[in-house]
Formats: structure tokens, C-alpha cells, sequence
């Protein structure tokens, strides 16, 4: 069985009696240990859906079938592999099947060429397809995108495809490689808790990152993570966001009277998961009081409905404002940091949307401070240049919008770090 | 509650970081005043030079000295300047053994487009002048792009922007 380590780290340790509310930034960290009994995994149910578009000619496609063959080794005898390819139309290239007959299913892999344009959907829509009829009921249900272009009129139709699967416990990780491709679709795509995007910057890293994704797959041990957050009376959960192993804002509901949840989606063993929440506490009196109570719940893959519990709570003193230090944590801040910087390049570009560029410039800028001081030099530039080239020319590049972009979230080619 | 000293925002007491600017509120007590802390990654890749030239020490506040100050918007730095007839403001350039009164180069000047020299400020009789001195990116006031070699009034809390890095001008005293 494996043990969970719940650790909250709060930005100040005391806080000053005030007549006022004031804001508390919460650090939560997650991390699993398991113990020498490796859990038994959940085998893998995995669909490719792969853009052969004329533009993915060459190393790219290269690269993908090298790494599809690569997965399929990867994957045991009971786990199911499928591939399905498009580009102005959608085909399956590899049925839904167990992966056993590998020397049939790698020559059709290599058998891929490259050519037409990007249509999305029905890629997509075959995809689903296959990993819904692999019927595996007990598994981890994954189809992975890749595409580098645009689709044109049917991202709609992408979006709803992908919430219907989602729906039905089928995660989706969307990856984009090269400039060209859109984001915003992408994101949406994978806007839920079993779902993610990742920006592959060069033909180079397609293997590592498709093998990597598939391995964090394998070692699932805690499903529909559920975290549940208690303030004391008159709190309020302002937000809550992961922050590793990259950044994205939660969904909260308040459940009841100051208590409020938030799903997690599954989580992967290697991932180190740590959230940031920012509380605003009530006017309480000097002494010690519980500021926070945590209740973290899965399923534990592979058995019957068996729910695991895990809870903790954060004590924070109260004391008189002249006896309190205005030192705030350095890993606190340093996590909110970036979180400022994710949230302020996201305001950017809708405001260089809405064609109020020199406030995107001003909030491109202030991220790059934010960025430079929290150590991320080099994405710091890349904002710099962005927010300069804004200005200039009324336009960020597709490049360094998506550097930015992925790279503020901790998305970009390197694997996160544990 | 704390007011955030870039975009006056209030924010609730315990904020570490502006919720609408993003701008630290940690460092709103303590003043920069030097160029060395203001960022100390910038600072890093400029490396050894240390450019005490550039920042000129802000005078003893008497009550009845005025001063000015310029706060460049990014970086929080507050440069406070002595009222002289003139300062100009631009990058420095060590090479041609160019520096300017009031020098951009750590807050991200030769990105932002900053001209080694960009603009000056006239005290005139008690009131103040930018004037733009023909910089390839331009300078604006409140938004407005300037006329090179037109000098026109500043006022306390104006917003200046130099090719791209932003900048308020306020007056003390």
C-alpha cells in the first residue's frame, strides 16, 4: 500500500491579530511513497492519434512512428493499442487490439506517410472509437494527439468529442509541435483534470515525451483524487491552482458553509503534485488557531471500489502586530511567483486581444520581472522580446506566444523535474 | 489593507503580490534606490561593471527641496533625482564612455528599445519639460508619442515610456 505525504506550508507561520481580513498563501504538497510493494498497475488502454498532414513530412513523422514503436514495446501483452492518423480525412492505421502481434503492428506504423491538410475531428472521433471498443473495463483509458497545424472549421466539434470522452474516463494528452498549431484549442481540449497539453519544441523530443507520458500512464496509484479544504468560520478560499508538476488554476465548489473541493484527476506516482491556495482569514483573536483542514480521497486502481483517506491541518498563531516578522516563506513565494507570472501572460494576451497592447505589454513585462526574479532568466527574456516585438509591431510571434506560454506552466519539452 | 505602489491598488493585508498589476508588494516599505538590487538576474548578466555613476545619491530631503523621482514600472526601481537644469535619460555606453544621468540599461532598457540618448528632463523656472532627443523608438507622454526636440510639460504621477519601458514621473516637495 502505498503512503501519501500531505505537507502544507503556509506563507507566514503567525500571523498579526487584525481587525481586518488578511490573505494567508497556502503551499500543499503531495508526494507518494511507495513502499516496497510496488502496486499492482492498471493495464493501459492507449489510442495515437497522429496528424499526417504534408507539413509533419520528414523528421517529425519520423520521429512519431520511431516513438509509437517505442510504446508498443513499452506496453505489456493485456494493455491495448491503437492508431489512427489524419489529415483531411481520419483513418485507423491499427485497430484497437492487445498489443501482441508488435511485428504486424510496427509495419503498419512505418507504412505512414505524410501528406494533405489538418482536420481534427474525425481523427479524434476514430480515436475515441477505438479505445472505447478495446472494452477493458478496469484500465487507464488514454488517447494522445499530436498535431502541428491547424484544423479549420471544426474545433467546436474537436471540443465536444474530447468532453464526451472525458466524461467517460478517457484522458487525453494534447500535444503540439512546431508554431503553427493552435493553443487555445488545445487547452480546451484538455481543460480537465485527466487531461493535459504539452508544447514539444523540436522533432527531437517527440520519443521522450510520448514514452514518458505512456510510462506516467503505467504508474497511476491514486484515481479521482478528491481534495476537500475547511477554513474556520468566515474564511474564504480565494483560489486554488497546481503549481507543480505544472501550473493551472483548479476548479473549486463550495460544498458547504466554508468548506470547498476541487477534483485532482488521477495521479501518477513520479509526479511530485503541489498546489497553491490563497486564503482570506478572518479578524481573529491572539492565539492558536486551525486555519486549514485538508481531506485528500482516491480510489485505489485495481480493486473494488476501495477509497483511500488522508487529512491534515495547518495551526497558525495569532499574536500581537509588534511581535510579528513581516518574513513571508522563500518557497511560497517563489511558487506564487510563477504562478503570477503564468496568470499575468494570460491576461497579456487577452488584453492584446482586445487591442489594448500597452497594457498587454505593461502585463508581459511585469511577468518577465516576475519570471527573472523567480530564477527563470531565459523564459524571462523570451517575454522581454515578446512584449517588445507587441509593441513594435502589434503582434507577439507564434513562437514565443506558446513559449511563453507552455513555458510559464512548466509545459515546455523538459520532463518535469521530481 | 496596503496599497500597491505601482498601480494603487488596495489589496488585502498579507498580499505578497499585487492581484492586479503583479507587482511585488514585499519591497513597497523599503525604497530601491540603487540599480544593483533592482534585479539581481539582470545585474548578473551585466556582470563586474557596477555602475555607481549612474544613480546619483538622492539629497538629504530638507523640507523645502524639491526633488523628482522617475518609477520605472517593471522593476519598482525608484530613481530620485536632484532638481538640476537638466538630466538626461538614457543607456549607458561604456565603450564611448557615455553615461547618462539617469541610466536604463539594468531595467531592461536596450530590450525595451531605450536610445543611449533618449530623452531629457528641463527644470524651468519650477516646472518640468521632457523632451524627446530624437530617440529611435520614441518617447511618450501619457500615452501620446512626443515630437522629437519638442519639449513639453510634465506634472506629478505623468506616465513617460520610453521605446517600450514605462516609467512614472513624480514630483516631491
Amino acid at each position: 500500500m502505498s503512503k501519501v505525504d500531505l505537507r502544507i506550508t503556509p506563507s507566514r507561520s503567525v500571523l498579526p491579530a487584525s481587525q481586518e481580513p488578511q490573505l494567508l498563501y497556502a503551499l500543499i504538497e503531495l508526494s507518494a511513497q511507495s513502499g516496497a510493494t510496488k502496486m499492482p498497475r492498471l493495464p493501459l488502454n492507449l489510442c495515437l492519434v497522429i496528424d499526417r498532414s504534408s507539413s509533419m513530412r520528414g523528421e517529425r513523422l519520423q520521429q512519431v512512428k520511431q516513438a509509437a514503436m517505442q510504446i508498443l514495446d513499452l506496453l505489456g501483452d493485456h494493455e491495448s493499442f491503437a492508431l489512427v492518423t489524419f489529415n483531411d480525412r481520419a483513418e485507423v492505421v491499427v485497430p484497437a487490439q492487445l498489443a501482441r502481434a508488435r511485428a504486424e503492428i510496427k509495419r503498419q506504423i512505418s507504412a505512414i506517410e505524410a501528406a494533405g491538410g489538418t482536420e481534427m475531428a474525425t481523427g479524434l472521433a476514430l480515436g475515441v472509437q477505438e479505445l472505447q471498443r478495446a472494452m477493458m473495463p478496469r484500465a487507464i483509458h488514454r488517447l494522445l494527439l499530436l498535431t502541428d497545424g491547424r484544423t479549420y472549421g471544426d474545433e467546436g466539434r474537436c471540443v465536444e468529442i474530447a468532453r464526451r470522452a472525458q466524461a467517460r474516463g478517457i484522458g487525453i494528452t494534447a500535444l503540439g509541435i512546431g508554431s503553427e498549431w493552435n493553443e487555445d484549442l488545445l487547452e480546451t481540449i484538455a481543460a480537465r483534470e485527466n487531461s493535459r497539453t504539452h508544447y514539444i519544441t523540436s522533432a527531437a523530443e517527440i520519443t521522450k515525451i510520448f514514452t514518458a507520458e505512456v510510462e506516467r500512464m503505467h504508474n497511476i496509484f491514486a484515481q479521482d483524487v478528491q481534495l476537500r479544504v475547511t477554513l474556520p468560520p468566515q474564511g474564504l478560499l480565494r483560489s486554488l491552482d497546481r503549481v507543480r508538476p505544472y501550473i493551472g488554476s483548479l476548479p473549486i465548489i463550495e460544498e458547504a458553509d466554508f468548506a470547498w473541493t476541487a477534483a485532482l484527476g488521477d495521479w501518477p506516482e513520479s509526479d511530485a503534485q503541489a498546489l497553491l491556495m490563497e486564503i482570506v482569514v478572518p479578524p481573529l483573536p491572539v492565539g492558536r488557531h486551525t486555519m486549514l483542514r485538508l481531506q485528500l480521497r482516491y480510489r485505489v486502481p485495481g480493486s473494488e471500489g476501495t477509497t483511500a483517506n488522508h487529512e491534515q491541518s495547518l495551526v497558525v498563531g495569532v499574536r500581537n502586530p509588534d511581535e510579528v516578522a513581516s518574513e513571508v516563506d522563500p518557497t511560497v513565494k517563489h511558487w506564487l511567483e510563477r504562478l503570477v507570472a503564468y496568470r499575468l501572460q494570460a491576461s497579456a494576451w487577452q488584453a492584446a486581444e482586445e487591442g489594448k497592447l500597452e497594457e498587454a505589454t505593461r502585463r508581459l513585462q511585469m511577468a518577465g520581472t516576475r519570471l527573472f526574479e523567480a530564477g527563470e532568466i531565459e523564459l524571462a527574456r523570451t517575454v522581454q522580446e515578446e512584449a517588445t516585438r507587441l509593441l513594435r509591431s502589434g503582434q507577439a510571434s507564434a513562437e514565443g506566444r506558446k513559449r511563453i506560454k507552455y513555458g510559464t506552466r512548466g509545459l515546455i519539452g523538459r520532463e518535469e523535474q521530481s | 489593507m496596503v496599497t500597491c505602489s505601482h498601480c494603487q491598488a488596495q489589496q488585502l493585508d498579507g498580499t505578497i503580490f499585487c492581484t492586479v498589476c503583479g507587482a511585488s508588494l514585499l519591497s513597497a516599505k523599503p525604497q530601491r534606490q540603487t540599480t544593483a538590487s533592482l534585479n539581481r538576474a539582470a545585474a548578473e548578466t551585466a556582470q563586474a561593471e557596477v555602475d555607481e555613476a549612474t544613480i546619483l545619491p538622492a539629497p538629504t530631503p530638507a523640507p523645502e527641496t524639491n526633488t523628482i523621482a522617475l518609477i520605472v514600472l517593471s522593476s519598482g526601481r525608484r530613481i530620485v533625482l536632484p532638481v538640476t537644469p537638466e538630466l538626461l535619460i538614457g543607456r549607458k555606453d561604456q565603450q564611448r564612455n557615455f553615461f547618462p544621468d539617469v541610466d536604463l540599461s539594468l531595467d531592461g532598457g536596450y530590450d525595451a528599445g531605450v536610445s543611449r540618448q533618449h530623452a531629457r528632463i528641463i527644470c524651468r523656472d519650477g516646472s518640468y519639460l521632457l523632451e524627446d532627443l530624437g530617440s529611435s523608438n520614441g518617447t511618450f507622454l501619457n500615452r501620446q508619442r512626443i515630437a522629437p526636440r519638442r519639449p513639453v510639460e510634465l506634472h506629478h504621477g505623468d506616465e513617460i515610456q520610453l521605446g517600450m519601458l514605462l516609467v512614472r514621473f513624480e514630483m516631491n516637495g
